[in-house]
């Protein structure tokens, strides 16, 4: 019941919170040792990447803007393998946050600074992300948690919900001023009702400083969080103007495309210096280019559709082009999980929609049969066509879905298949394509393919491929061609340079300008995988003419070694947690693991916690809105520049946190953490 | 034979009276069991029929708890029970329509016209498909920001820091600290206590609707709004008025009927929103801000404000409006803008009280169409541009006086072409014009014009004046989905990129080509 005093304390205003705090005004220790490191090394001579790229990053963002960057953008063409490797084997900094665990060998070259890319050179920490058939496919495995901890969740939320109605009662009788938007005056209603903002105001407010947190830089390997403390219960958030380095498992940036510096920047300030930043208008009117029509074509050669169309915001694609598939008279089926975008789309597309059991495909089929037989609902008349909405892989639950499964039934049930591949697509799959990859599955099979480019393209905004017919009707018919903003050309040059660089280039006719890019990029490349050729790769004449990807980019060397990165990462991650006693959701591939609290007053002391460690980690977690109430969970998102001792590290953190949280429910055969740590190869090809 | 019977039963009976007194032995020690084994007693001794009317509560609500939710329709009347062969030839009988009708010829003819520049967008793009150059009258690009060697730069340096993508939703360390900076920058510009940014400028106002106005509530809107707001409108489920287009009188003849209808009602106080277009996306009007103002205070309705053309091209540095008419941004209760067509980058923004900003960025949580909190944040170096955009504006006043002398140009040249109609109000940015007939006004209950017939001559005027090196666009609506059906129109985006002389060239190109085409249709 330690998370109820807790509660009571704070109601109380007692500071006892703080200590767990870390964005208060002191400095943790952490960050002493981090600028103590600093000051020597700037004094060194100047073209030593990551300690500049650090400087650079520490620097306040609000600091005149203007005035700082003077040299030349294409840094990392500039950094020699000497001059790296004296900064990495000379920095007695110990922290390994900062530097790789191995120092690299003279052989090795990385051009991507270790806290943005951790160094990784160990070969047996790769792994590849494939459906074994020989195993059945586990739909869901849900552990459930013994019954002490649903009884202490569900009182720990009454009390919560006691001690806010308590509040709100008093303060609108007592400190009126605090309620005026709750209740009306001065002629207005009130903004919001007081039980529709309840949540918000007396529960997520408690949590507050553990959404929403700034950040500055890149959103790599790790990342760098603006410190705030709170000086009125999260009622205000003030900035200390200090920063800390955190391990980072919660962007999407899965294969790590978003980079400050690299190939995938590079083509992306071309881009900027030819294109401008804005396409100026909506994809109809005259928001249109070349880099549109060059990068969905490649899209679709990537996916194996015949076409594809892209959107600017990923959410919108699912909210705008849903309504285009199917309205009147057409039915949709959906999964109870579907993300809130795909439900908006549904929402506005005016078909009738039924739902089942979240990736239980018995569920599924029982409700086809019905539905095909009843026909529409009271004149029984045939459904126009019926479309299945279902996820490649759940952002809050970490499932894959049932592909092998769903096609079946849609060869029996005739219905047309929606598959939005929102986390998986680049992350799943040998190949990065997707579920359809990973199961092995002609992406023909599928109708409509949906994905974003927010997260294993390290972009913005999503895409929809299918059938010819079918984009240009969208094209046409649906919200986003007339009225939404164009997708800008650098989001979309950063989408066709990684998508180009996760297919590999057939024979790159044009010459590489050697002058621009002597290095390779950011990791080893393994010599014996260079020659090999993929089938699927794009042809050379899809890129853009001005987009030169150095070797290791063009050959899908470089992208291939980060899915097989992100592979071992994920699989680690998922068994070393469960070995380690957690209850942990999802599949073993799924680059989101999702870890189960269930109660909410334990998930934002484990973000505190996570945040106060030695080495801080900045972790996501996920209550009400996205999840019910009593499955609170932290979504731990593991990416292809984490290195495998960065994923010790948290399983460290999270053994050491959830013992004191009371955490590990888990029924798996338990280890102790270090001999997972040890055995960890064993155990990701154990699974 | 008794006894035979009764030997074989022995056992039976036996185990049976073993069984029972196995069970009420552990029925007993349950503890509590007592209790409620006396309750039973008494009250059966005093009316038996109690007990059995109990015992049928009970099995009730098993009944109701093991009943599955979902399956409502099952029971219904409607509901026809099959065998399951049956279901299996239905099944096999059902042929679906093909998922997307195929496109008209007219659409085909549409989709093929739109026109891909090669190259950067700006005022004198050059095109894909002739590799012509022609010059813009169809982006928006209003301020002349596109392509700016400031904003490129600022941008590229954006891009060395932050990488491109920001990886996350706002509340999962998606925020930058650039995206801090630009609604900082945003409300200070504009004069309000705080704003919010969005990915999208499209879903901006979309989502901003549904957080605060829900079913029960009263919207009351102009008939004419853009499609943005229309889906927003539609997802909030309140109860809607319309008033007629930009008609200040109207509106308040409806807000006195509200008011009548409520006091007739004695219904409690519900939240009242009037939603309008700072300049109409559709035609160009411009509302009247300081009447619209007086009238939301005296009838105390919030005001929601779409200032998305208006934004970045209004009032003497683009502060939109407000400026324009001089009225304090903070009595506008949500004010939004597109951060894509006023500063020339990406997204939307919603600024406000900081009450009204924080409600939305928490509030966004629950509701549906919220495309906040479920959405990637915008890149960081879309958010330094629209930070470079606003002190471009800010230290550049002159460029908004071009942009006017451009729109007058343009108006002057066009008001004397035979056949057109100019509509919306002369100081917008967008000018659109439709064809001349009888019918003058946009908005029609029963069209008396045929909509295609005009479509396809406005598409046969914007392809001559491409060919003669103007671009230009019909304004695209969705036909079917837009709540009124408005004129077919060309839409024509000034800037001040152009100088007064390219652009009175350009429009006398546009001329020439109405005139061309109008006169080969008679």
């Amino acid at each position: 019941m330690s998370k109820m005093l807790f509660f009571l304390e704070q109601d109380k205003k007692t500071p006892s919170l703080m200590v767990l705090n870390p964005p208060s005004p002191s400095p943790s220790i952490f960050k002493e040792k981090e600028s103590a490191s600093q000051l020597p090394s700037m004094t060194k001579a100047v073209p030593y990447s990551s300690v500049v790229q650090q400087a650079d990053s520490r620097a306040p963002a609000h600091d005149n803007p203007h005035a700082a960057p003077t040299r030349v953008f294409s840094f990392s063409s500039s950094v020699t393998t000497s001059s790296e490797d004296t900064v990495l084997n000379e920095d007695d900094d110990e922290n390994c946050v900062m530097n790789p665990h191995t120092p690299p060998t003279s052989e090795q070259v990385f051009t991507t600074p270790h806290t943005e890319f951790g160094h990784c050179a160990n070969e047996a920490y790769r792994c590849v992300s494939k459906h074994d058939y020989t195993k059945p496919f586990q739909e869901r495995a849900i552990e459930e948690p013994p019954l002490y901890v649903c009884f202490a969740t569900c009182v720990s939320i009454l009390i919560l919900y006691m001690l806010g109605r308590l509040r709100d009662f008093f303060g609108k009788r007592f400190a009126k001023s605090y309620f005026t938007h709750l209740m009306p005056h001065n002629g207005y209603a009130q903004l919001n009702s007081d039980f529709e903002s309840f949540y918000l105001r007396r529960i997520k407010r408690r949590m507050d400083d553990c959404y929403g947190q700034p950040i500055t830089g890149v959103p790599g390997r790790t990342v760098l969080i603006l410190d705030r403390y709170s000086p009125d219960y999260n009622h205000t958030q003030i900035y200390t103007g200090g920063m800390t380095r955190a391990l980072n498992v919660s962007s999407y940036n899965y294969l790590a495309f978003s980079q400050g510096r690299g190939s995938w920047a590079d083509a992306v300030a071309e881009s900027i210096r030819r294109y401008g930043v804005s396409s100026c208008g909506t994809r109809l009117d005259s928001g249109s280019n070349d880099l549109h029509v060059c990068a969905e074509a490649l899209i679709a050669h990537f996916l194996g559709a015949e076409d594809a169309l892209v959107c600017s915001m990923g959410f919108a694609t699912n909210s705008t082009f849903i309504p285009g598939l199917a309205g009147k008279g057409s039915l949709i089926i959906s999964d109870e999980l579907n993300h809130t975008s795909m439900r908006v789309g549904i929402q506005q597309s005016g078909a009738e929609v039924r739902i089942f059991k979240h990736n239980d495909m018995a569920s599924l089929e029982s409700l086809l049969r019905e539905v095909i037989s009843q026909g529409q609902p009271k004149t029984h008349r045939a459904w126009k066509k019926i479309l299945v909405i279902v996820e490649g892989l759940y952002s809050m639950e970490g499932t894959l879905v049932n592909l092998p499964r769903i096609v079946e039934l849609k060869q029996k049930y005739k219905f047309y298949l929606y598959v939005d591949e929102a986390h998986s697509i680049g992350s799943l799959g040998s190949r990065g394509r997707g579920v359809t990859d990973y199961f092995n599955i002609p992406p023909g099979s599928i109708d409509v393919l949906m994905g974003t480019f927010s997260k294993g393209f390290g972009a913005a905004g999503g895409y929809i491929s299918g059938p010819k017919s079918l984009i240009d009707a969208l094209r046409l018919r649906s919200h986003s061609g007339p009225y939404a903003e164009a997708i800008t050309p650098s989001v979309i040059a950063q989408v066709v340079v990684s998508m180009a660089s996760i297919m590999g280039v057939t024979p790159a006719p044009r010459p590489t300008k050697s002058t621009l890019f002597p290095g390779l990029d950011s990791s080893i490349v393994a010599p014996k995988e260079s020659a090999e050729e993929l089938p699927g790769m794009a042809p050379a004449s899809m890129l853009p003419m001005w987009m030169n990807l150095r070797p290791s980019l063009a050959d899908g060397s470089e992208a291939r070694m980060r899915m097989r990165r992100l592979a071992f990462n994920c699989r680690y991650l998922h068994v070393g947690l469960k070995k380690l006693g957690f209850i942990v959701y999802g599949h073993v591939s799924s680059p989101i693991v999702p870890l189960l609290i269930f109660n909410p007053g334990k998930l934002c002391l484990f973000v505190r916690m996570m945040r106060a460690r030695p080495i801080p980690i900045a972790v996501v977690v996920v209550a009400h809105p996205a999840t019910s109430f009593n499955t609170g969970r932290a979504r731990l998102c593991p990416s292809a520049s984490h290195t495998k001792e960065d994923i010790d590290i948290v399983l460290r953190a999270c053994d050491e946190v959830g013992g004191i949280l009371d955490m590990k429910h888990g029924s798996c055969e338990r280890w102790g953490i270090d001999e997972v740590c040890e055995r960890a190869v064993e155990l990701v090809h154990s699974v | 034979m008794d006894s035979s019977t009764s030997v074989a039963l022995e056992p039976v009976l036996s185990f049976l009276a073993f069984s029972l007194s196995k069970l009420e032995s552990g029925f007993y020690r349950i503890p509590g069991s007592a209790v409620v084994a006396r309750y039973v007693k008494s009250s059966h001794q005093n009316d038996p029929g109690r007990t059995i009317l109990e015992l049928i509560l009970v099995i009730f609500a098993i009944r109701t708890l093991l009943q599955s939710r979902t399956r409502t329709d099952r029971s219904g009347k409607h509901f026809i029970k099959f065998s399951e062969k049956e279901i299996d030839e239905l099944v096999d009988e059902w042929v679906p329509e093909p998922l997307a009708q195929p496109l008209s010829e007219w659409e085909q003819r549409d989709l093929s016209s739109v026109p891909v520049i090669s190259g950067p967008n700006g005022p004198k793009p050059k095109l894909l498909a002739t590799g012509k150059i022609v010059t813009n009258l169809a982006s928006f690009n209003f301020a002349g920001l596109a392509g700016n060697e400031k904003v490129k730069e600022r941008a590229l340096e954006t891009l060395q820091k932050y990488g491109l993508g920001s990886c996350g939703p706002p509340g999962f360390y998606g925020t930058i600290d650039v995206h801090l900076d630009l609604e900082r920058e945003i409300a200070e510009f504009l004069g309000t206590e705080a704003s919010i940014l969005y990915s999208q400028g499209f879903s901006t106002i979309s989502s901003v609707i549904p957080a605060f106005c829900k079913r029960g509530d009263i919207i009351v809107a102009d008939r004419s709004v853009n499609f943005a707001i229309q889906k927003g409108i539609l997802i909030s489920r309140s109860t809607v008025r319309w008033f007629d287009h930009n008609d200040l009188k109207s509106l308040e003849d409806t807000l006195i009927s509200v008011e009548k209808e409520r006091k007739k009602r004695k219904g409690p106080l519900t939240r009242r929103f009037i939603i309008t277009e700072g300049i109409f996306e559709r035609d160009g009007e411009m509302v009247d801000l300081p009447k619209l103002v007086e009238l939301k205070l005296k009838y105390k309705y919030r005001l929601i404000l779409d200032e998305s053309i208006s934004f970045g091209t209004m009032g003497r540095t683009g502060r939109g409006l407000t400026e324009l008419y001089n009225v304090p941004a903070s009595q506008i209760d949500m004010l939004v803008g597109s951060v894509a067509n006023g500063l020339c980058s990406a997204g939307g923004f919603c600024a406000g009280s900081s009450i009204v900003v924080d409600h939305q960025s928490c509030i966004k949580q629950r509701i549906n169409g919220t495309s906040f909190v479920f959405s990637a944040s915008m890149p960081a170096l879309l958010a330094t541009s629209g930070s470079e955009a606003i002190t471009f504006l800010r230290n550049n006043p002159s460029v908004l006086l071009n942009l006017q002398d451009n729109i007058r140009a343009i108006r002057a040249v066009l008001e004397k072409t035979e056949g057109i109609t100019l509509l919306g109000h002369r100081a917008s940015p967008i000018i659109h014009f439709c064809l001349r007939t009888q019918q003058q006004s946009l908005a029609v209950t029963q069209p008396t014009y045929d909509y295609e017939a005009e479509e396809r001559i406005l598409q046969d005027i914007v392809d001559d004046s491409i060919a003669n090196g103007v671009l230009l666009t019909r304004a695209k609506h969705l036909r079917g989905q837009e709540m009124v059906e408005s004129r077919p129109t060309i839409r024509i985006a000034a800037t001040a990129a152009l100088s007064r002389k390219e652009v009175e060239k350009a429009a006398g190109v546009v001329k020439a080509s109405v005139t061309r085409i109008l006169s080969k249709r008679r």
